[in-house]
């Protein structure tokens, strides 16, 4: 179950034996801020699943706690309570060090301001996680992975001569190449053009597709979610529906319902 | 617009404070200097005060008479004629003399005081000005009675009817005593300032100081009541003979006080000077890069003042506003600190000197509160100019969008800093060689602009030199990452390596220069003397004029002991005029016999003859002659302490060294026309199979009557050389740690800064990752990289003009050889790595405990 039986077979949806497992998991998760008058609850008990091998996107209103519960998924947050698990690590209760070595193993950032280091050119920008965690890549993979985000001719440019769809297939071929439990996209065409965006999106969702990578993605975009698998929506801190298959106008009605939802409640 | 920047000046305030600690450093160092001169100047005058209390008027030898041959002196006709003045209460004849100095009855190791006087005086009874008192025994009634002051008496050990051995000036020997009593000054205080006293039988004194009974050096009067010091000068003042003038005591208090001063702020200006100099040198780079990072962070607030109208002008103001206040703030601190350095210095002085110098409170002048606002506010506007102007330079549109401003090209920089240095290098050479009569001036301008050329090219070099030195410290990822960093702004690096510059290449060249004095040293003595025992003096005390030293009957005696085979003394001048110009820097020197003197030292001539000297022969080294354009059979006339003018003949050029440069020897005749008799150097040499330490036992024993000497060998010898520049490097060495603290708070400053602009990227390298411990590596990296990349520069910079400058020493043969100190060079590099490590403990610390998600949520 970890990455050697993901191996990139390349046909099939969900060729993966182990579909069904959960690579990232939340149970009864609270997030409270300040106290007293000033208190805010941004989860209120939220338990979810996430299917390794799946696209899952995150979508809510403003306030509605996605982005908290995907940091708190991704162990950059700390929970008030409740439990975090990313496949059989218990992500709560990490200290800096533990957390380090979760980051480094089992999860992978993409960013919506890219956030690649200036002064690397793309390929060491790719490489940079895995040269943090002294490893080396398998070039196989490092190939295929470059390949699909189509970045072949641009390795040497550092970011400050790519574009901006550039610069985020750079940070995608990143988050991929050390084949992490999961990846987490925090509003990844928030900052593209939507041509950049829609190239982004196809490519991450082939990533789940041909090779088996999980990926939770928050977004707003209702058309950036109907590229995932399944759709959670939050409110109000709270789980309040979810979608298979969603397309853009199914979701965007979602929504809509929820605003309305939400301003009534 | 004043208040917009004084808020925003406020909130940044913590930014700013490293950049006001080397304000407060350099106008410490400077207002320190005048207040440690004034507040011991005004001891010395308290001091002065109580010796002269009851003195209303002193008729002293004027300042020009006062070295004349034979010396003035009052008759005791003289001194009673001033006492039968109308108004005069008392008066008394002055009889003393310096370097009287006795021996510890315990070791019969002469006693020395640390730079204060050591008196001899002559005395009948009760001193009529009060100024000592019996505090035991008698005063001196026989010629072989002392009274000595109380510590003196703890000096040396001894109490009444104790033998002391006593060395006597003018006969040049010592001779035995009997101690009859003890005196305390007034307030039973045991000395005025560490000094000792001796006081001999009044006729005893007479003769041996003056040559003759009835003689007085000086004479002080007392006024009768309601005689103002004024009116009693005026009547005395005419009864003054020849050489000699009245003074009232209130003026001559005053006239002392100066000449204290004078001395005083002359030490204090050379021993703080430096260390201003290089704390606001070094200050200047770290305020400029400050000013520069905190203009380039505000560049959107800066462009907002611009949307809303503010002119070019204004926006300038307001940075240079902000420079005024950090200058105003840190020369405030800087005098404060400034202050209690004066302090420190006046009370461990005191305690260094060992006496009760009289207490005269803290003295802060006009002078030193003046300077240090005038130069810390100058030095602070002058480093936020050239940001202040860039300030301007930030268009309106930057503050809609969040423009990313290239670093501008450095090829125009570079350029200027080639156009500096270039002719910097060449002027510095020119006026090394001595090329079209180029000289220090022309030496220090030529380093100013080779320094200058080089600072503003070493954002060039930052790249590969930097990177060369990363490629060496950055091991792993995060070191890797930390030599990027260190790459990534080049002119950030190099302003900032460049205050560790400065001072690297100052201790640099100081420590070309001492290696290469210190071996050739070595080499020549090793080489050119055959003596194996060497007696010297102490020239500390005075200058080398004749009267410091031993006698040449000592020498005989040294001569004639067993095992020795030749003993060569030098007399030394420094007074007089050769050829109607100053004498040779190096000294007159006199021997008994040129032929040997020749011998010994394997002195070769260059032309002429070096045998023994005719009473009006001289000869003198190639160097001398060259530049006074002398040649063999010349005559030119030499004028010395005594005895007038006299023509002289050169006979003999010498090959010149280090030893034997910008000198000159006459015949033994001469002696007798210098100060004093003294011999103040001796070299022995044996003979074959000689017991050399059983000759030197001997050759202490003749000496042990003179207090200044000592007795060696070649390696004492070479010590006493190279203590000199053993000294000055411990002093450059201070200097270095000075330049070092403020250079590691400039690094620390351009961290602390580069860590803020970078929050996003950390958060990122710790999202992918990089544990804390890989943030303390990088940032580590960075640091180290900097220092090493500014101490690389110095140790280059400073070994060039090291070796430029010792060449040129090298060519008027002050030294032979060019040694590098590489073993000191290599520490310097360890040296700053270690300061990298240290100026990075706390950004790195910073950087390490960042909250990851705030980093990377932070839009």
């Amino acid at each position: 179950m970890r990455a050697e039986s993901v191996a990139p077979t390349a046909y099939g949806v969900g060729v993966t034996t182990t579909t069904t497992d959960v690579a990232a998991r939340a149970a009864d998760l609270w997030k409270v801020y300040g106290s007293g008058e000033a208190q805010v609850i941004a989860l209120r008990g939220v338990s979810v699943d996430l299917e390794r091998g799946r696209f899952t996107a995150i979508m809510g209103p403003s306030g509605s706690g996605k982005s908290t519960l995907m940091h708190c998924l991704a162990g950059l947050d700390t929970v008030t309570r409740g439990q975090v698990f990313i496949g059989e690590t218990q992500v709560t209760g990490l200290g800096d060090a533990g957390l380090t070595r979760l980051r480094r193993d089992k999860v992978g950032f993409i960013f919506q301001q890219f956030n690649l280091l200036p002064t690397l050119t793309a390929q060491e920008n790719i490489l940079l996680p895995l040269s943090i965690a002294g490893r080396k890549a398998d070039p196989d993979w490092y190939k295929t992975v470059i390949e699909t985000v189509n970045l072949s001719d641009r390795l040497g440019h550092r970011p400050s001569q790519l574009s901006g769809g550039q610069q985020q297939r750079v940070a995608c071929a990143r988050a991929l190449v050390a084949r992490p439990e999961v990846i987490f996209a925090d509003e990844p065409t928030g900052n593209l053009d939507s041509r950049s965006g829609a190239e982004v999106l196809a490519f991450l969702r082939n990533s789940v597709r041909e090779h088996g990578q999980t990926i939770v993605m928050v977004t707003h975009d209702p058309n950036a979610a109907s590229y995932a698998d399944r759709v959670i929506f939050l409110g109000d801190g709270q789980v309040v529906d979810e979608m298979t298959e969603p397309t853009a106008e199914a979701v965007l009605d979602k929504l809509k319902g929820l605003d309305v939802g939400s301003a009534g409640a | 617009m004043l208040r917009a920047s004084l808020k925003s000046l406020l909130s940044r305030k913590l930014r700013l404070t490293l950049a006001i600690v080397a304000i407060v450093l350099g106008v410490s160092f400077l207002s320190g200097a005048f207040v440690l001169s004034d507040s011991l100047t005004a001891r010395f005058e308290k001091l002065l005060r109580s010796i002269n209390q009851n003195v209303a008027v002193q008729v002293m030898p004027t300042e020009d008479a006062a070295d004349d041959d034979p010396r003035p002196l009052l008759t005791q006709q003289q001194v009673d004629a001033l006492a039968q003045v109308p108004g005069v209460a008392a008066a008394q004849g002055d009889i003393t003399a310096l370097g009287v100095v006795p021996f510890d009855v315990r070791d019969g190791k002469p006693v020395t005081t640390q730079g204060a006087p050591q008196i001899g005086g002559g005395a009948t009874g009760d001193d009529p000005f009060a100024l000592v008192s019996l505090a035991d025994g008698r005063w001196p009634t026989a010629e072989t009675d002392v009274t000595i002051s109380r510590y003196t008496a703890e000096q040396a050990h001894a109490a009444v009817g104790d033998r002391l051995k006593v060395y006597l000036p003018e006969v040049n020997e010592a001779r035995e005593f009997t101690v009859a009593g003890i005196v305390v000054y007034e307030g039973d205080r045991d000395s005025l300032a560490g000094e000792t006293l001796i006081l001999f039988q009044e006729a005893f004194a007479q003769r041996t100081f003056y040559g003759a009974e009835g003689r007085f050096s000086g004479a002080y009067l007392s006024a009768e009541p309601g005689v103002t010091q004024e009116e009693l000068r005026d009547r005395v003042a005419s009864l003054a003979p020849a050489g000699f003038e009245a003074k009232t005591g209130e003026q001559a208090n005053e006239d002392a006080a100066n000449e204290v001063q004078e001395g005083l702020s002359a030490v204090t200006t050379y021993f703080f000077g430096p260390f201003a100099i290089v704390a606001l040198l070094v200050g200047i780079f770290l305020i400029f890069n400050t000013f520069n990072i905190l203009v380039a962070q505000r560049a959107q607030e800066l462009a907002l003042f611009r949307a809303m109208g503010a002119s070019w002008r204004q926006v300038t103001s307001s940075v240079l506003v902000e420079a005024v206040l950090v200058g105003v703030v840190g020369s405030t601190l800087g005098l404060l600190a400034g202050i209690g350095l004066g302090m420190a210095g006046s009370s461990a002085l005191t305690a260094f000197i060992g006496a009760q110098l009289p207490g005269a409170g803290i003295q802060v002048g006009a002078t030193p509160i003046i300077l240090a606002y005038v130069v810390g506010v100058l030095v602070t506007v002058i480093a936020a100019f050239v940001p202040a102007i860039r300030a301007s330079a930030v268009p309106p549109l930057a503050a809609m969008r969040d423009i990313a401003r290239p670093d501008k090209p450095l090829l125009v920089l570079s350029i200027v800093g080639a156009a500096l240095a270039v002719p910097g290098a060449a002027l510095t050479g020119a006026a090394l060689t001595g090329i079209g009569g180029l000289t220090l001036p022309a030496l220090l301008i030529g380093v100013l602009l080779f320094f200058l050329g080089v600072t503003l090219l070493s954002p060039l070099l930052t790249r590969p030199l930097a990177g060369l030195i990363g490629r060496a410290v950055g091991w792993g990822t995060s070191g890797k990452l930390g030599v990027r960093n260190a790459l990534r702004n080049p002119r950030r690096t190099a302003v900032t390596a460049a205050a560790l510059m400065i001072g690297v290449t100052l201790v640099s060249t100081a420590s070309v220069l001492a290696a290469s004095f210190n071996k050739t040293i070595d080499e020549t003595i090793n080489s050119t003397i055959g003596a194996e025992i060497v007696i010297q003096t102490n020239s500390t005390q005075g200058p080398p004029d004749g009267t410091i030293g031993f006698s040449s009957e000592a020498v005989d005696e040294v001569r004639a002991l067993p095992g020795v085979d030749q003993a060569v003394p030098f007399y030394l001048t420094v007074d007089g005029r050769v050829d109607d110009g100053a004498p040779p820097f190096g000294g007159m020197f006199a021997v008994d016999d040129m032929a040997v003197a020749r011998d010994m030292f394997a002195m070769k001539a260059v032309d002429g003859d070096l045998g023994t000297l005719g009473p009006t022969e001289v000869v003198t080294d190639e160097n001398t002659a060259k530049s006074r354009g002398w040649k063999v059979g010349d005559t030119f006339p030499i004028e010395l302490s005594k005895g007038g003018e006299q023509q002289y003949t050169l006979v003999g050029i010498y090959e010149a060294t280090p030893i034997w440069t910008d000198s000159m020897i006459l015949p033994r005749a001469a002696v007798s026309n210098f100060k004093g008799p003294l011999a103040i150097q001796a070299y022995v040499s044996l003979d074959d199979g000689a017991d050399a330490a059983a000759v030197k036992t001997e050759v202490e024993r003749v000496m042990s009557d003179f207090p200044l000497v000592t007795v060696g060998d070649r390696s004492s010898l070479i010590d006493q050389f190279t203590s000199f520049t053993d000294i000055a490097l411990g002093i450059i060495s201070v200097l270095l740690g000075v330049a070092i603290v403020i250079a590691l708070l400039g690094i620390l400053n351009t961290l602390l800064l580069s860590i803020y602009e970078r929050t996003r990227e950390l958060g990122m390298l710790r999202a992918v990752g990089l544990s804390r411990g890989g943030v303390t590596r990088m940032v580590g990296t960075e640091s180290v990289v900097m220092a090493v990349f500014g101490c690389v520069l110095g140790i280059v910079m400073g070994v060039a003009l090291g070796v430029a400058i010792a060449a040129a020493l090298i060519d008027r043969d002050f030294l032979t050889t060019i040694a590098i100190p590489w073993l000191s060079l290599i520490i310097f590099v360890l040296i700053a790595v270690v300061a990298g490590v240290l100026a990075a403990l706390w950004p790195a610390w910073r950087a390490a405990r960042l909250n990851v998600l705030a980093a990377i949520a932070y839009e």
